[in-house]
């Protein structure tokens, strides 16, 4: 240990940050209701509930303030609530189902809907008519019978 | 010295412009001496934006920390391979890293290509010296890479850098930056050939045939750079992550997504001389996907963990694309006459069909994708409210879209050409799909009930099965002809076709992948704190903490747990993860430990200590199957090598050609 003492102010620093205790640990109603939790930490794209980096300012302190609620007796709606109430709508891992953020999860089924609309039209456009072309031995019995004429 | 990187930069625009101007004014006005001279710019952008990069990187090498981009990402104490990394390492070092990729690229297309297409050729070097114009605008004049620290009229240097980002201390961050670059860059040519044929209005498929290659090339280490990224993300993060759905992954994934559907569907072309403006919107739509995803890294227009620091380039990047989606889209509309489609398709049951699926289904997934990537800027700008879209719903949206794309990879070789018949169908369609039903029921009577996880290995199964019969009968038939071994057949049979064949290795590739995303539905974790001489459980793994210890070297403080670990009660060695201090930079970075196998990877991960400093808090995780992700790429890496052998029997594709309608009054008898 004595290499870390010239270091003692650095490694208060960051080792502090990175210190970590059962806030970080994940129990079922932490991964239950976290999973709806969007980790606000700005440096991942995780949920609170399966959030694991390292010393995150977002996560621990949310996971504790879970456990606390849920064993006070609060429902997964309830806690939820709190964080929206308090961080806004942002909170939520996926943006509510309702007024214009329904538009997420409507948008990618219109365009799926759309391209299959534009293969159906490509397919009644470009589909060749049913009966069957005749095409390499139609026109060489066209030409044996010019051939033919020919010598006739 | 100090200026003269500065200046190769202003020159090397110049140049840019006059390779632009000469190439375009040249064509116009038919004067090949201006055409031949454009050329020749395109060699000296080519010289001095290599010599600006050369003194960049004399300056990283030399650490002169007078430079203020040498001062921000490194530091004495870095190794010589992670100064040189530092080239990409910042905003303006990988704008000039983007520019001097752009400018080999396009002094590599003169070179190979100034006697072929000859028409085509001045538009291609206008098309690459508007991109190259584009970044050298940034380059010279917004966020140069030489700006020095001045302090009043003197320049002055700094005793020692910040160093680059700990995170980005690991090999593969030494790989997957340029390969992507390499990835996002390449696809300007493809484009820059399409758009010339277009506004020459050259007829067939000239440009395609040129830049097949190319473009699997460029597809090929954009797969790299996603990979080695994922690879770095699984082994550097710490939390076992390969993929976050971040802004940034994403925009690395768009163009990849279009490629992967231009690759398809340029066969249509090759063909059949169908889907011609459908494959100009896919290599147009490439490219700027490309330059949207640079940006965004840039921007700061959303907001990611990997994004470089803000700077004022975003509305030079907004009007680059608004320019370049303008100019696609008008160019494309006004050529609508000369990309008519030269035959049709004969039945919706053909090969032809799956492949517009796999286009829509590909597009479907890249809109998705894209529309999360986005939402939270629109929602904001739309409501004013600021929403999150993370990880859930991105894989809500495209593990079903994903599972479609599975299917289709193994349903196209089971479909002919033009037509099947509905006997044919259900003869190519039986065992496999009775090998995938069986998985699925193995599967379930087993204990596994996740749906898409058993959908995904029944896919898996059913895949494999096309791909592995398409190779068993066709080595079997060459064996019976030629009286080969099966090894010699094998080859013979694929280097007959190298594009097909190379192309169902990659989609085994792709399987082996989906088997290690599909494990992700398995994985465990658990973090605890243990004191020395402590043990903790995780699935069937027990591990004892031995020791914890630490060090100095001149770059970091380390600290590092022993961990002794038993599976089933079997000793299966030491573990030794390590957590880092680096001191110049002040950031923590953790070194993980993993046991990697084909079935699992254990994966440990040193956290932290305990607030008294006695106890080490561990993060174990279990990820099953994820080793296959790997061993898939590698599978990728070998069939794309194969589709870019020349095949041993060179294929012409004829086009049928309708002379005629047949009626009960026409037909011979």
């Amino acid at each position: 240990m004595s290499r870390f003492k010239r270091f003692i102010p650095l490694v208060l620093v960051a080792w502090a940050l990175g210190a970590q205790n059962a806030s970080m640990m994940i129990n079922p109603d932490v991964r239950r209701v976290g999973t709806k939790l969007a980790c606000l930490c700005g440096s991942c794209k995780n949920t609170v509930g399966d959030c694991q980096m390292i010393g995150c300012g977002y996560s621990s302190p949310a996971r504790t303030e879970i456990v606390n609620l849920v064993s006070l007796g609060a429902s997964d709606e309830n806690v939820i609530a709190k964080f929206v109430q308090r961080e806004g709508i942002k909170a939520l891992a996926v943006p509510p189902s309702s007024g214009f953020n329904l538009s997420i999860w409507i948008m990618p089924i219109v365009m799926l809907m759309l391209g299959l609309y534009a293969i159906f039209v490509y397919i009644q456009r470009y589909r060749r008519p049913a009966p069957a072309p005749v095409t390499v031995a139609h026109r060489f019995h066209e030409i044996a019978a010019k051939d033919l004429d020919g010598l006739e | 010295m100090e200026n003269l990187g500065a200046l190769a930069l202003v020159l090397a625009f110049c140049f840019a412009i006059y390779a632009f101007l000469g190439s375009v004014v040249g064509a116009w006005k038919d004067k090949p001496f201006l055409i031949l001279s454009g050329q020749r710019a395109v060699y000296a952008v080519w010289g001095l934006v290599t010599l600006a990069s050369a003194l960049l990187l004399n300056a990283l090498l030399t650490s002169d920390f007078r430079f203020a981009y040498v001062a921000a990402h490194s530091n004495r104490e870095m190794s010589n391979n992670f100064k040189f990394a530092a080239w990409w390492g910042g905003q303006e070092g990988s704008l000039l890293f983007w520019s001097w990729i752009l400018a080999t690229y396009s002094a590599v297309v003169v070179f190979n290509s100034k006697n072929k297409l000859r028409n085509i050729m001045p538009y291609v070097v206008a098309t690459m010296a508007v991109t190259q114009i584009f970044f050298l605008i940034l380059n010279a004049f917004v966020v140069s890479p030489f700006q020095m620290l001045a302090v009043g009229k003197g320049i002055t240097s700094v005793p020692d850098g910040q160093g680059l980002n700990p995170l980005l201390q690991y090999w593969a961050m030494q790989i997957h930056p340029p390969m992507l670059y390499l990835g996002y860059v390449g696809f300007v040519v493809p484009f820059a050939f399409a758009l010339g044929s277009l506004i020459v209005k050259q007829p067939g498929d000239a440009w395609i045939h040129t830049t097949r290659r190319w473009t699997l090339v460029t597809w090929m280490f954009q797969t790299c750079g996603i990979v080695l990224g994922a690879g770095w993300a699984y082994a550097v993060l710490g939390w076992g992550g390969y993929w976050g759905w971040d802004p940034v992954e994403n925009a690395s994934l768009l163009p990849w997504i279009t490629g992967t559907a231009f690759l398809h569907s340029v066969m249509m072309q090759e063909k059949k001389g169908m889907m011609k403006v459908w494959n100009i919107v896919l290599i147009s739509a490439t490219f700027l996907l490309c330059i949207l995803g640079t940006s965004l890294t840039r921007t700061g227009l959303v907001s990611s963990v990997h994004a470089f620091a803000q700077s004022p380039i975003g509305p030079y990047f907004a009007a680059f694309l608004a320019l370049g989606v303008g100019f696609t889209t008008w160019i494309i509309l006004a050529r609508l006459d000369y990309l008519k489609s030269e035959s049709q398709l004969e039945s919706v049951m053909s090969r032809e069909s799956s492949f517009l699926f796999n286009n829509l289904f590909l597009l479907a997934s890249c809109f998705a994708i894209l529309w999360g990537t986005l939402f939270p800027v629109i929602s904001e700008y739309a409501t004013g409210e600021k929403v999150s879209v993370d990880a859930p719903f991105f894989n809500r949206v495209n593990i079903p879209i994903g599972l479609v794309l599975l299917l289709l990879t193994g349903v196209g070789p089971l479909i002919a050409w033009r037509r099947s018949s509905l006997d044919q169908l259900r003869r190519n369609f039986l065992w496999p799909t009775v090998a995938m039903v069986v998985t699925i029921g193995a599967l379930a009577v087993s204990g596994i009930h996740h749906i898409y996880a058993l959908m995904s290995f029944g896919l898996c199964v059913f895949v494999t099965w096309t791909i592995v019969s398409e190779f068993f009968k066709g080595t079997a038939s060459i064996r019976a002809k030629d009286g080969l071994g099966w090894p010699q057949a094998f080859m013979e049979l694929t280097h007959r076709n190298t594009r097909r064949y190379g192309g169902y290795i990659v989609h085994m590739g792709i399987v082996a992948m989906f088997i290690g995303f599909t494990g992700a539905a398995f994985n465990q974790d658990t973090t605890v704190e243990v004191a020395i001489g402590e043990k903790f459980k995780i699935g069937h793994y027990e591990i004892l903490v031995k020791e914890l210890k630490d060090g100095d070297l001149p770059n970091y403080i380390w600290q590092h747990a022993k961990l002794a670990v038993w599976k089933n009660g079997e000793f299966l060695g030491e573990m030794e993860p390590e957590r880092r201090l680096y001191k110049a930079s002040r950031q923590p970075a953790s070194e993980v430990k993993i046991r990697r196998r084909l079935n699992e990877d254990l994966y440990i991960n040193f956290a932290s200590t305990s607030e008294d400093s006695k106890k080490a808090v561990i993060q174990a995780y279990i990820f099953p199957l994820v080793t296959w992700i790997w061993a898939g790429f590698w599978v990728v890496l070998i069939g794309t090598w194969v589709c870019l052998v020349p095949s041993k029997v060179k294929r012409e594709f004829p086009k049928t050609e309708v002379v005629g309608i047949a009626t009960k009054d026409n037909v011979p008898v």
